[in-house]
């Protein structure tokens, strides 16, 4: 019964807000069926898309995770873009002053390093909440500018290829690269990692402690503090863990597709882990298939835009409406349980 | 100028109003004096129609009033003062009075309504500067804004709910003498207090409720307190509890000389020494908001005191946290079971589970025992005679006397040493309540030193082995159950009478 309940809505918003697009798409003149034919083609078509479409559903999950497991607790953890960005700068730096480490190592280090760089942007940002009492939503916020500007600024200086026009860095080694997963398709080994992830931080909610904690601290903080725990260390604990998976994430993004440090690379995902942790009722296990919709979806676009001549920003307005349909269910049910 | 004749209201089994007459003449400030529960507050919601009463009839200014609304009790000329402002904190004073106003009009004048304010204070000494934000002010000039407000929007009858529960001695006199002007250009006033001292101070007569109905009524000049305090807690007594008469223990827990403040700075508590030995109930009683809920969250350890100490089992644990403080044997069962002592979204098993997740064999190594979770769900679901179906289901599905038993289960099963009790029977049906009542004693009679707070003075008198009464922050008199002599007590809950204990009172020896 509460399992089916809690299928019900995500799969209800998802359905509407493709109804509505759909509605968008007639009024601009197409056929709605022939336009989300292409998508699910372009998604789907073959295993090339499918292994583009799993790329990008990646970092999704790796940041998404870390999202949910943060708004468990009620720390509105937005900073997921600020912490992708510097984790793929630490990533980038790190494979570029190591090019003669041998292949095995490199990225591990390389992810290892953006993990460490995603942490230590949200641990500044828990920080500032404890010891100034600046909301998170604002902190991590506004960290996403600075991180974000902090990565043009590498760019532009030392990180930045000579004579390359265009912000991005200079090509990493081979040896740094993700292996692939399978043959001539482009899918690589991170989402073996998001897998890992999503597993985890399951693990993690439902059968540790520190989960326990993260839980209690979410439902009422008076009984938390009646508890013994400490909503400090819970907040600091938790943040750094969310900026760890971005900044994985943000990793993998550089390690995995683009094989260099771009400006901008980092845009966007951090808002739609958001969405996509809503999506999932914050539940790591759900944060995947909540994942592989968002990246499909954008994969997708592109092949609707040529097929039918709908222009691929549509799916930004579907993943929108998904998002805004979760929320009002969210606030009827939290009506429901007042009355 | 008010005359409510034979209201009577009924929330289920409980008859919260009985038949109750009250007549408030012009000009004239009426006392509304009773312990909680008394029946009050049922009474003032019932003339300012927020509950519809079951019989009984009001007249206001001659007019019959029956099935109004608050907004026309508003209209005929009666203003509430609740005990927690209805005002907005980013606005000002003149925006404040102009909200909801039904003289507003399509236009907001803030000059001319700012004007009106500055007459309205000026004429009854409320000092109060129209364009100050609300948020900036101290209590006891937002109520005067509360005043104003009434005042301004015509209220002949104004009714105080606990005026003064949160105001500091100054804004107290202060408020008083803002009344009695009320009062001399005619108004009448309701003042709904539990403070003796001030209900003689300033009304004219004061009607006395107890048990939802009234216990009497009289002139303030020719009453004194002690037949006031008589008349509010007067009642047969029920026997106490057969039980084994033992010689208490060791000392377990020691508080001494405890203070705190709250956020605004003012002070809580003010020097509560008392100690509790092994195999006895200290019963902590009072009218609610004298200190009970500051003294709980600082033995819990969810405050810090100021100054002062507390020793669990010989340890001074005033800086430790509450997992040390449990560790050290203490148990606790907070007032507020909905949002502390349980979490409701989560499972029977988790919130039993709730204070141990961190300790084996909860916790093994890294993991939580989800199997081990569940065994000792189980285990207290059947000790504890917890119905729920199961131990997955959430917490808040249960009844309140359900709940209650997850919260002693957790609390109790550990085999506690010291259990710090804070109403644990509110909202209990009486079965629940007796269930909690026989845990607490069998807790004594295996040797645990039990501090039970609670406002219900009947059940303090039915469990405790000694009685404490705080009154404003201070425990004003201790004695032996015994010893006990009602109408001493009510005295001492009203703050009339205050003296030290002796030290076999304070430490539960017989002096030899």
């Amino acid at each position: 019964m509460k399992a089916r309940h809690a299928l019900a809505w995500p799969l209800l918003a998802v359905a509407l807000s493709l109804a509505l697009t759909a509605l968008l798409i007639l009024a601009a003149g197409k056929n709605p069926l022939l336009a989300y034919a292409a998508l699910a083609h372009g998604a789907l078509g073959s295993w090339d898309r499918i292994g583009v479409g799993l790329n990008k559903t990646t970092p999704y999950l790796l940041t998404g995770v870390g999202v949910a497991l943060c708004f468990r607790a009620k720390v509105i953890n937005i900073g997921g873009e600020g912490q992708i960005a510097l984790g793929g700068l630490a990533a980038t730096a790190t494979a570029l002053a190591l090019p003669d480490a041998p292949t095995v190592v490199l990225p591990i280090l390389a992810l290892a390093a953006g993990a460490l760089a995603g942490a230590a942007w949200a641990a500044l940002a828990a920080a500032i909440r404890l010891h100034r009492r600046v909301h998170e939503v604002l902190v991590t916020l506004l960290l996403n500018f600075v991180g974000v500007l902090v990565v043009s600024e590498a760019l532009q200086g030392a990180l930045g290829e000579p004579g390359a026009g265009f912000p991005q860095s200079p090509l990493l080694s081979r040896p740094a690269w993700l292996p692939r997963l399978a043959g001539a398709s482009d899918l690589h080994i991170g989402i073996l990692v998001a897998l890992a992830a999503v597993i985890a931080g399951h693990v993690l909610l439902w059968r540790t402690p520190f989960g326990f904690r993260l839980r209690v601290l979410g439902a009422s903080e008076p009984a938390a503090a009646y508890a013994g725990i400490s909503p400090a260390r819970t907040l600091l604990g938790v943040m750094v863990l969310s900026g760890a998976l971005a900044g994985l994430a943000g990793g993998v993004e550089v390690l995995g597709v683009h094989y260099r440090l771009i400006e901008g690379f980092s845009h966007g995902f951090g808002f739609n882990a958001v969405a996509i942790a809503l999506l999932a009722g914050l539940n790591p296990i759900a944060i995947l298939p909540a994942g592989l919709f968002f990246g499909f979806l954008e994969t997708g676009a592109l092949a609707m835009q040529r097929a039918v001549g709908v222009p691929s920003p549509l799916v930004s307005v579907i993943q929108g409406l998904t998002m805004v349909f979760i929320l009002s269910a969210m606030g009827i049910a939290t009506l429901r349980r007042r009355v | 100028m008010l005359r409510m004749q034979g209201i009577s209201k009924s929330y289920g089994a409980v008859r919260a109003n009985r038949a109750i007459d009250l007549d408030v003449p012009a000009g004239r400030i009426v006392g509304l004096l009773g312990e909680n529960g008394s029946g009050k507050t049922t009474l003032m919601n019932v003339l300012f129609g927020m509950v519809p009463p079951d019989a009984g009839t009001i007249a206001f200014k001659s007019r019959p009033l029956a099935g109004h609304s608050p907004r026309e009790a508003i209209a005929a000329g009666i203003g509430m003062i609740h005990q927690h402002f209805m005002l907005v904190p980013a606005m000002t004073v003149t925006e404040n009075v102009m909200l909801g106003a039904a003289s507003t009009g399509r236009w907001l004048r803030p000059a001319a309504v700012g004007a009106r304010i500055r007459s309205a204070s000026h004429a009854y000494g409320l000092d109060l500067d129209p364009g100050a934000r609300v948020e900036a002010l101290p209590l006891g000039i937002q109520q005067r804004v509360e005043i104003v407000k009434a005042i301004l929007r015509g209220a002949e009858l104004l009714v105080l709910d606990e005026p003064t529960s949160s105001l500091s001695p100054p804004e107290i006199a202060g408020l008083l003498d803002v009344l009695r002007r009320l009062r001399d250009e005619g108004r009448s006033v309701i003042f709904i207090s539990h403070k003796l001292g001030e209900v003689l101070d300033v009304c004219d007569e004061v009607v006395v409720l107890r048990d939802g109905e009234v216990a009497g009524r009289a002139e303030t000049a020719n009453v004194s307190r002690h037949d006031l305090a008589r008349m509010m807690v007067d009642r047969d007594l029920a026997a106490p509890l057969e039980r084994f008469g033992r010689v208490p223990g060791p000392e377990r827990l020691v508080v001494a000389n405890l203070t705190s403040s709250d956020a605004s700075g003012i002070e809580r508590l003010r020097g509560v020494s008392f100690s509790v030995r092994s195999g006895e109930v200290l019963a902590l009683v009072g009218v609610d908001g004298n200190g009970q809920a500051e003294l709980a969250d600082v033995i819990a350890g969810l405050a810090r005191p100021t100054r002062g100490s507390v020793f669990l089992d010989g340890v001074d644990v005033t800086g430790a946290g509450v997992a040390t403080r449990r560790a050290g044997g203490l148990a606790h069962v907070p007032a507020d079971r909905g949002t502390t002592g349980l979490v409701g979204e989560m499972t029977v098993a988790e919130n039993l589970a709730l204070r141990a997740v961190g300790d084996p064999p909860l916790a093994r190594g890294p993991w939580l025992d989800v199997a081990a979770m569940d065994a000792l769900a189980r285990d207290r679901i059947a000790a504890f005679g917890i119905r729920a179906l199961h131990p997955g289901v959430p917490a808040a599905t249960l009844s309140g006397g359900n709940q209650q038993k997850i919260v002693l289960a957790r609390e109790l099963g550990g085999a506690p040493s010291v259990l710090l009790a804070v109403q644990p029977t509110r909202g209990l049906d009486p079965g629940a309540t007796r269930f909690v009542v026989d845990q607490v004693l069998a807790l004594r009679a295996a040797g645990g030193a039990v501090v039970y707070i609670s406002s219900e003075l009947e059940e303090a008198l039915l469990v405790a082995d000694r009685i404490g009464v705080m009154f404003q922050g201070r425990l004003v008199g201790l004695m032996r159950r015994e010893e006990v002599d009602l109408a001493r007590l009510g005295s001492m809950m009203a703050g009339a009478i205050e003296e030290a204990p002796d030290d076999a009172a304070l430490y539960g020896v017989r002096a030899p």
